[in-house]
């Protein structure tokens, strides 16, 4: 399940930029990147400009990184329009449950309504907030510590990069969803303790993302230039081996979100996250668990916007690894 | 052979250790007073009070189990070091602790319910080699057609889908929409016991919750296999091997698929140790009587010793599986026996 889905998703990864490498010379190379890099051979020479100009090429890419931008606007405008349309997404008043209790969709609630007659796509739209939320935050804070880690362990290597990866074995160690719940069993659930806990715990899979990306850039020719000429280390990591490792760090963390999303919203749906009344979808669909054979819409659309939005952020990840992929781009 | 296994072996006992360091920690700042929490709403007698914290080494005793007194007459803490020592040494014994609500060892309440998980795995674990691999291989031989497309987009959907959801969809469509035709036998109903025994004597009953707890790593699986045998098909034995006239099914199936095959069946293997860990999603949407179930139901209840007893009991059978796939793969494949000399 999510178990081991990040460190598979890192293998896969490393397996198929493997495989374009070997590809690189031969004639099965992806006939996509080979007709961009001859169209592109005139303006952009930034490493963000050419990765921009690949990435338009990349529809799903686009399409998925517009899904992205439109439900983000959704989450910061919601309280502007959503209610005054919808209803409320929390609470209605009991003499109005009666009436709206679990309507099928229809124009005037075109995803239908909840057993407390709460309109389902009102709390789909208020659950974007939580979703959003989480997932960037949690990436935010496996990220911070993931690169540290990293860092620390690849740069200086011996016995602080055998402590640090043996931690991170450790942790990995551990079924990644009974680890959260057991983190969460202990400070409690709630919206803050859920994305803290999701962050604290997926620093593993960047810190070896991380640390395998500055080994293979540390083996370049001009980093030992630059320290024969006297750099630094900060120097070195700072003007050398982040800018070409920061590509893996940006497609790493776009796909993350969407793992943390996903993570989310199955501890929401097994009552170990966002506490109700706040809508989240994975609680949603649990709402929905009871009333399966009557009211199959309240875990129907829930489910479509989990989907919809973690394959966004896995086709925006895999279309910036292709754009901003180094090792491609040289070959 | 013997040294790699010992190597491994002994590779295994710090990773044992963290992990136990991190669950005791994780147990013993559960919040509040766990002597509070098996009380519950009820106010204990001091005398009770000061054999559960005895009992439950909170406070330092002596041989006869009798709590240690001060020269205040105070109770003596015992120290975190000790503490932990007593909970590795209830670990081996095989004591996780008891069930707050159930008041019986959480041990025996995981030992009804893992033949449930162990079945169910197994029936998803042959559905994931199958399927995975298959769709895997179809892919990479035919890269770029239909069928490629295929497999890489239904991948792809399958993994960013929560696979409880997939659940449901399966029960809402062959269980419910489908009744007449499948004779309702896919249809678990709501049953907040967790189903009687006997009502999951059919092998139907297995084949909606395997499906679910298969999706996601079989999708995986077949990513994995696919870009295993484009690596493969594009070594230079291959080429040798089409260029000295044989066709191309001797090739696949001879040379290339056995190559290809080894990361893939790790996955497979340290996969089938995370679902004998009972997977927690679909056990709860099935409503099936294993042991992720288990801790969702003591998750509902706030009873925190089955959950964490649970967790722990799991991490340990996922450490010793993975432990087991990695010396049988040394058996293998001679490359790990090997191999891992020159690194270090």
């Amino acid at each position: 399940m999510t178990t081991n889905s990040q460190q598979s998703q890192a293998l896969v990864w490393e397996k198929e930029r493997a495989a374009a490498a070997n590809n690189a010379h031969g004639a099965d190379n992806n006939p996509q990147l080979n007709k961009d890099a001859e169209k592109h051979s005139g303006p952009s020479r930034t490493l963000w400009g050419d990765a921009w100009n690949r990435l338009k090429q990349n529809k799903l890419a686009i399409i998925a990184a517009c899904w992205i931008v439109f439900i983000v606007l959704v989450a910061l405008t919601c309280d502007l329009w959503a209610p005054q349309l919808l209803g409320s997404p929390i609470e209605i008043s009991s003499a109005d449950t009666a009436k709206l209790s679990l309507l099928p969709p229809s124009l005037e609630h075109p995803f239908g309504t909840d057993l407390l007659g709460r309109d389902v796509l009102v709390r789909i739209i208020y659950g974007t907030r939580v979703s959003l939320a989480v997932g960037i935050l949690a990436t935010a804070i496996s990220t911070a510590i993931g690169l540290v880690m990293g860092a620390l362990a690849a740069y200086y290597g011996g016995w602080l990069d055998m402590i640090i990866m043996r931690l991170a074995d450790i942790f990995l160690a551990f079924p990644y969803i009974l680890f959260v719940i057991a983190m969460l069993a202990v400070i409690g659930p709630g919206f803050q303790n859920v994305f803290i806990a999701i962050g604290i715990l997926g620093w593993p899979s960047i810190a070896r993302v991380f640390r395998s990306a500055i080994l293979s850039v540390q083996e370049n020719d001009y980093i030992s230039a630059a320290r024969a000429l006297g750099a630094s280390d900060v120097r070195i990591i700072a003007r050398h081996i982040f800018p070409n490792a920061v590509a893996s760090i940006v497609v790493y963390a776009t796909m993350s979100i969407g793992g943390a999303i996903l993570t989310e919203s199955a501890l929401s749906f097994i009552g170990m996250g966002v506490t109700p009344p706040t809508p989240s979808w994975g609680q949603m669909i649990n709402d929905g668990r009871a009333y399966l054979a009557n009211a199959p819409w309240i875990m129907l659309a829930p489910g479509f916007a989990i989907l919809s939005t973690v394959l966004s952020f896995t086709l925006l990840g895999d279309g910036l690894r292709d754009a901003l992929d180094v090792k491609l781009k040289d070959a | 052979m013997l040294k790699y296994i010992l190597k491994r072996i002994l590779q295994f006992i710090p990773v044992f250790i963290g992990v136990t360091v991190i669950l005791f920690a994780l147990t013993n700042i559960v919040p509040g007073d766990p002597i509070k929490l098996i009380a519950g709403e009820k106010s204990l007698a001091p005398e009770v009070e000061l054999q559960l914290r005895a009992a439950n080494h909170l406070i330092k005793v002596d041989d006869q189990g009798l709590p240690i007194f001060d020269e205040n007459g105070n109770t003596i803490p015992e120290s975190t070091v000790a503490q932990y020592g007593y909970y590795i040494s209830d670990l081996l014994h095989g004591d996780l602790g008891e069930s707050y609500q159930k008041k019986v060892p959480v041990l025996d309440i995981f030992k009804d319910k893992y033949p449930y998980t162990i079945r169910l795995a197994a029936v998803a674990i042959v559905i994931e080699i199958i399927v995975g691999i298959g769709a895997g291989m179809i892919s990479a031989i035919k890269r770029y057609s239909f069928w490629d497309v295929l497999v890489t987009l239904s991948t792809s959907i399958l993994v960013a889908m929560p696979a409880f959801w997939l659940g449901m969809l399966l029960q809402l469509f062959f269980g419910i929409k489908l009744k007449e035709w499948t004779g309702g036998g896919f249809y678990m109903p709501m049953s907040g016991a967790g189903g009687a025994v006997s009502e999951f004597q059919s092998w139907m009953h297995y084949i909606l919750p395997a499906i679910t707890l298969a999706s996601v790593s079989t999708a995986y699986a077949a990513r994995i296999m696919r870009s295993q045998l484009l690596e493969t098909l594009n070594m230079d034995y291959i080429r040798t091997a089409i260029a000295k006239g044989l066709n191309s099914r001797q090739v696949i199936l001879k040379h290339a698929l056995k190559n290809a095959l080894i990361p893939v069946v790790t996955y497979i293997g340290i996969d089938f140790g995370s679902m004998l860990s009972g997977a927690i999603l679909t056990e709860t949407v099935f409503n099936w009587p294993g042991i992720g179930y288990e801790i969702y139901r003591a998750i509902t209840m706030r009873d925190w010793p089955v959950v964490m007893g649970g967790v722990t009991l799991v991490v340990v059978v996922v450490l010793v599986i993975s432990l087991i796939v990695d010396i049988s793969y040394a058996f293998l494949d001679p490359r790990i026996r090997y191999g891992n000399k020159k690194e270090n």
